[in-house]
Parts: structure tokens; C-alpha cells; sequence
């Protein structure tokens, strides 16, 4: 330590913090680090009040009594269980989420395979086209959904079905987005490796590529059962009402008239089921990729799949 | 006929507005140990490329044993490759990753589970097996690519820059491991390289490319001692350049004059007049005490900068023709035998002066004042 450095008074005054940091923008970002927490607490904090609340003891959302599993399957009237109407939502999310990502994935997955190897005219376009579907807003998507299958494609009726279609139209998008990136990263050295050893395209594509593909495809397919189950605008623009209401048309429907901590529960279920198949995702796409080498930590690697 | 024997006729590829490769002649016998060798972008690799089948030629013919493969895809050829970077299947272990193209082939699993073995002790990795690519070093990646390649029995074996990624002296050993393997089973070696000296160690026989074309092809002391164009005399080695002008040629001896300083060189049968330029390497630089007796070839010159390179001591010396020259001098452990300024001698060898002609390669005025020529300090990684 130089003499001057200590002889100089230890203040923290708002203008020497300034000072340090112009002369050190280098240091420690400590106020980055408040913000950061401040950011991650401020996003959080509401939906853990929520959850609080699907355990209320009373039919109140907003004062707390005590814990109790009531509106899950206690109460044996309003309860998620017992109430016709919420177990109903439940049950047309997952079957919508599940058809979704049973169609989406392989359609999507082909596609990608075809648009990331097809070099010459028009591949430039296509894949910008692909990318539509991800900036189009959602509620123009479900209209124009509506009308195609209210004027054009009349034999699908509003309902499980259509719903269904609506869901796979905007999910390949992502899909496709999520395999395109592991294929460009993955290069195509493997398959011309496979081609040498004398595997035919085919061969190439069974044995070398979908194996190398695999977590992307379990990315893509976490990525697209959350963003279905999530889904509220096009769900609701191509029910059929009662039955195929989902889950966040059920909350929604249910907060605009007397809700109950049913509804606190019934989110909360969807939640929870969406982070387990997430970190189902994440567990998969580290178990494939622990061969290879990393670009960064395994979540960093994960998150750079969903960088659409 | 030895199997493995590779004709180049005319071939060329061209990329949007790049003519990576300009109409190309070659002949590999079989059995050669053949390296194709230039800076990055010369088109060596495209070469390769088209002979594995990954490229398709816009012209030209690729005569395999005699047929034409130019338009064979990949997993039919007879030949096999070893990549840069290895592509090793990372979801495969060792074995899978061996066992992969006699799988295709549908051979039985007894022959499968022998040849494995073979190849496996013929790169020195048995017990191996179940390691997955992740799991080992550079250099036994770069085995078991070799085995997976050589399992099939090709007729020839590409090899693309296999040594680029590993360490210097671990790619010295393997060097050695490689040309002796090649010798032991004895099918052709087509091996790419930016690295000269990888190439003068182990060819049989070598091409130096340039700009999509062959600059020289020819076993590695002629093309090393006998460059025909000062891009080869460049890229193989540092060597000195001087402008000369022609005096008179022969086969048996050539006369040029250098600023005012006739000097002998070798020989020539190419067709050069008027101004030229000579080449000398550095090892073959004399130098001797100044004032010490006159005789021919000899310029007076100042040494200009001494550097300690290990095993060998590098002196730059300023000739009173105004040219730039480095020259080689054992390292006999008697500490640094000259300093900056000190007038002496040099001693051009009349055999190891060759004369080539101006223009040729672009060789730029490489001589000026860095001893390292641009296109090899460029091919260094």
C-alpha cells in the first residue's frame, strides 16, 4: 500500500463512490447485484403470495387463517378436485399440452432438419418465415384460426380439436427455432463422419443424428408443453365453451365473478407441473449432452436452447 | 496395379465467386505416402474434399483405380477419412464409434468383434472400449478416428490436418506412429497440412498448393532443395530472396549480378532472363571473418540483429547489396558469436544459390526487413 492511499480519509460519500467507480469501473458492481435481487424478488413475491393462499384455511384470497389442503380436495364442493368444472380445465390442458407436443415435436423437428440443410433459393426466406409465427400477437393468430375453421376448413369445429391445431401452429415455430440452433452448433461433421463409414443418408440420420439431436428435442418439447399449457388467448378464441376451457380460461372466467382459493390452487398445480417438466428438460438435456464440450455451464447451455 | 491409386484430371470447384480450386492435375501411385500442403485457403482441404465425396467437382474428373468417382456420394467410396477435429460420435463409446462402418457393411458380429480388436491394438488402445470419446486425450481421440478409418480397409485414407489440434511434441510422436503405420499397412495416404515441416518428414511425396492451384509436386528434398517458384521456396522454410539480373544460364551454371556483385549459382533449365531473383536458405549462408581472403560469391556485409532460437543462433546481416539476409549458425554452446554492427563476410555457395524467375507466386518484397515470410508466418497456427 502507497502512503497517499492511506493517508486519504476513509468516506463514503455519494461523490467519492462516484469517483471510485470512474476511476474503477471494474470493481465489484455491488448496486447491480441490489437490483438484481430487487428485480428477482419484485417477480416472484406475487406469485408465492398466491400460492400462499391455495392453502387458506377460509374461502378468503386476500387474509390469511391457517394451512389447509382444502381447495385442492378438501372442500367437497369448490375444491379442484370435487368441482366439476376446474377438473375439467385441468384435465383438457394436459390433453391439449400432451397432443401438442406428441405432433408439434416430429413435425417440427423434420422441419428444422429440412430448412437448416437446405442450401440455395428460397432457404433464407423460409427461415425467416418460420420465425413469423413468434412475432405475429397471439390474438390476431386466433382470429385468423377462427375464421379459417368457421369459413374455409368448416368440417374442424370450435373445440378439442381445433384448439388443438391452433396449439401445433404456433408451437413448431419454437421447435423448430430450438433443433435449428443444436443443429448449426453441432455442424456437419457427424453426418459426413456417419456418410464415410459408408451409412446411407438415411442410416446417417437414425444412428448419428437424432441421437445428437435428442436434447433439443426434449427441450423443444418441455419449451412446448409449457407455452401450451400456458396458452390462453388461442384456447379461448377456439373453444367451444364449458368443457373445453382450460385452465387459464377457467381462472380468468373464475376471477372475474367470486373467486375462491380454488383457483390459487388450480394455478398452482399448473405451475408446479410446468417446473417439473421443465427441469425434466434441463435433467435430460445435461444427461445427453455429458459427453461433449461445454460453451459454458449446463443451464447456460440449456438457456442458450430457448434464445429464440 | 497397386490398389489406391488416385488421378486428378482438370479438377476444379468453384464457390458462388471463389475458385477454390483451379483445374488441378495430380497422380497418386498406390501405396504413397502423398501430403498436400499449402496456406489456408490454397484449397488443399476442398481436394480433399472432393475425393472423400463431401464436395461434388464443378469440372474435372477424380479417377479412383481408374473410375470415376467425381460423382459417387460419400458412403459408397472406397475411402475413408480422418477429420480435423476427429468426429468421434460423442454418443458412442470407443468401440461403437470403431464398429460403426462394419455395422453398415452388415458384417457378422464375431468379424466385428475381431477387427475391432485389431484395430484397437493397431493404435495401441485396447482396453479402451467403453470409454466414451469425452474420456480421452487429444492424442487417443486422434487414434481411434485412425482405427475407425482404417477398420474399413480403404483404398486410400484421408487425412485432414489429423495433427492440427494436438500439442508440438505430442504431434512429433505421432508423426513418426502415423508414417510408420502407413508403411505397415501399406494403403495410400492422402495427408493435408499447412505445416511444412510435418509434410518434409513424412511424405513419400508432396504437392505444395497456392491459390487453388499446384505450385510443385515432387518428393521432399527436391521440392525443399530445388524450388520451382518463390511462392514453393517461400513456403517450404524461410529463405533469402535477392533480385538479380541474368548474366547468362546454363543446366550446369548459371551467372547473375547483384548490384554490382557477380555471383554463380546452380544451374537451371527453366527459361529465365533479364531480371531474376536468387534464393539461398538460411543454413546455407556462410559467414565468415571480414577481411578474411576474397573469393567468389562473396558479398561484405553488417550483421544487423542476432537472435537465440535454441538449438541454432539466427543472424541477420544488412549485404552491401543493400539486401537483407538470414543465416543459420549451430548452437555450440560458445555463447552469441557476433554483435549488432559487426562488419563481416558472407559466403553464398554457389550450389546452394538458385536462380528462379521474377514475378512468379507473387513474392512480394518479402526480404525487406522481416526475416519471416508472410504466407508461412500466416500458415502457423
Amino acid at each position: 500500500m502507497t502512503a497517499v492511499a492511506e493517508r486519504r480519509p476513509r468516506t463514503f460519500s455519494t461523490s467519492a463512490r462516484l469517483r471510485g467507480w470512474l476511476r474503477n469501473p471494474w470493481g465489484k458492481p455491488r448496486l447491480l447485484v441490489i437490483i438484481t435481487w430487487a428485480y428477482i424478488l419484485w417477480s416472484i413475491v406475487p406469485v408465492l403470495i398466491a400460492v400462499q393462499f391455495s392453502f387458506n384455511a377460509t374461502r378468503s384470497r386476500t387474509i390469511w387463517d391457517s394451512f389447509s389442503t382444502r381447495w385442492y380436495w378438501g372442500d367437497p364442493v369448490d375444491s379442484v378436485w370435487h368441482d366439476p368444472t376446474l377438473r375439467h380445465a385441468l384435465v383438457q390442458t394436459f390433453k391439449l399440452a400432451g397432443a401438442d407436443v406428441l405432433i408439434a415435436v416430429p413435425i417440427g423437428v423434420l422441419l428444422a432438419l429440412g430448412l437448416a440443410r437446405w442450401r440455395g433459393r428460397g432457404s433464407g426466406t423460409s427461415n425467416f418465415i418460420m420465425l413469423f409465427p413468434l412475432v405475429t400477437p397471439e390474438i390476431v393468430m386466433g382470429v385468423a384460426l377462427l375464421l379459417i375453421f368457421t369459413e374455409v376448413f368448416t368440417f374442424v369445429h370450435t373445440g378439442t380439436l381445433a384448439q388443438i391445431l391452433g396449439h401445433i401452429t404456433f408451437s413448431i415455430s419454437f421447435v423448430v427455432v430450438i433443433v435449428r440452433g443444436r443443429l448449426f452448433s453441432i455442424g456437419r461433421q457427424y453426418e459426413e463422419a456417419a456418410a464415410d463409414l459408408g451409412a446411407t443418408p438415411f442410416v446417417a440420420l437414425t444412428r448419428v443424428l437424432l441421437p445428437l439431436l435428442t436434447p433439443a428435442i426434449v427441450a423443444s418439447a418441455a419449451v412446448v408443453f409449457a407455452i401450451s399449457a400456458d396458452d390462453f388467448v388461442i384456447s379461448q378464441w377456439l373453444s367451444k365453451g364449458g368443457e373445453t376451457d382450460t385452465v387459464p380460461i377457467r381462472i380468468y372466467s373464475a376471477t372475474r365473478a367470486a373467486p375462491l382459493p380454488s383457483v390459487n390452487a388450480i394455478a398452482t398445480i399448473m405451475m408446479v407441473s410446468t417446473l417439473i417438466i421443465v427441469t425434466l428438460g434441463f435433467l435430460a438435456w445435461r444427461l445427453f449432452t455429458s459427453g461433449e464440450q461445454k460453451t459454458g455451464t449446463a443451464a447456460e447451455d440449456f438457456g442458450t436452447a430457448f434464445r429464440l | 496395379m497397386a490398389r489406391g491409386e488416385i488421378e486428378l484430371t482438370k479438377l476444379t470447384k468453384e464457390f458462388a465467386e471463389v475458385r477454390a480450386v483451379d483445374a488441378i492435375d495430380l497422380q497418386v501411385p498406390g501405396g504413397e505416402f502423398f501430403s498436400l500442403l499449402g496456406p489456408s485457403g490454397c484449397g488443399k482441404t476442398t481436394t480433399l474434399r472432393m475425393i472423400a465425396g463431401f464436395e461434388q467437382p464443378t469440372s474435372g474428373q477424380i479417377l479412383l483405380d481408374g473410375s470415376d468417382v467425381a460423382y459417387t456420394p460419400p458412403h459408397q467410396r472406397n475411402v475413408n477419412t480422418v477429420f480435423q477435429n476427429y468426429a468421434l460420435f460423442p454418443h458412442l463409446n470407443v468401440y461403437d464409434n470403431i464398429a460403426f462402418g462394419l455395422k453398415r457393411a452388415k458384417r457378422p458380429k464375431p468379424e466385428i468383434r475381431e477387427r475391432v480388436g485389431k484395430a484397437l491394438e493397431l493404435v495401441q488402445l485396447t482396453g479402451y472400449e467403453r470409454r466414451k470419446s469425452s474420456q480421452l486425450s487429444g492424442g487417443q481421440q486422434q487414434r481411434v478416428a485412425l482405427a475407425r478409418a482404417l477398420i474399413l480397409n480403404p483404398a486410400v485414407l484421408l487425412l485432414d490436418e489429423p495433427l492440427g489440434a494436438l500439442d508440438a511434441k505430442l504431434r512429433k510422436t505421432l508423426q513418426i506412429e502415423l508414417k510408420a503405420l502407413q508403411q505397415e499397412v501399406g494403403i495410400t495416404f492422402l495427408y493435408v497440412t499447412h505445416d511444412q515441416e510435418e509434410a518434409l518428414t513424412m511424405s513419400d511425396r508432396l504437392a505444395v498448393m497456392n491459390g487453388g492451384k499446384v505450385e510443385q509436386v515432387g518428393n521432399p528434398h527436391d521440392v525443399y532443395e530445388d524450388p520451382e517458384t518463390l511462392f514453393v521456396a517461400d513456403f517450404l522454410g524461410v529463405s533469402n530472396l535477392m533480385a538479380a539480373r541474368i548474366v547468362s544460364t546454363s543446366t550446369s551454371a548459371c551467372k547473375v549480378a547483384v548490384d554490382g556483385y557477380e555471383l554463380e549459382t546452380r544451374g537451371t533449365d527453366l527459361d529465365v532472363t533479364g531480371e531474376a531473383k536468387i534464393v539461398i536458405r538460411p543454413e546455407r549462408v556462410g559467414l565468415e571473418e571480414h577481411g578474411s581472403e576474397s573469393g567468389p560469391n562473396r558479398i561484405p556485409g553488417m550483421v544487423e540483429r542476432v537472435v537465440y532460437v535454441g538449438s541454432a543462433i539466427q543472424v541477420i546481416v544488412r549485404a552491401a547489396t543493400g539486401d537483407s539476409l538470414q543465416a543459420l549458425v549451430q548452437n555450440t554452446g560458445a555463447g552469441i558469436p557476433y554483435e549488432q554492427g559487426t562488419p563481416l563476410q558472407l559466403h553464398l555457395p554457389a550450389d546452394a544459390l538458385r536462380v528462379l524467375p521474377s514475378g512468379i507466386g507473387d513474392a512480394p518484397s518479402l526480404k525487406g526487413e522481416e526475416p519471416d515470410p508472410e504466407p508461412a508466418a500466416a500458415a502457423e497456427p
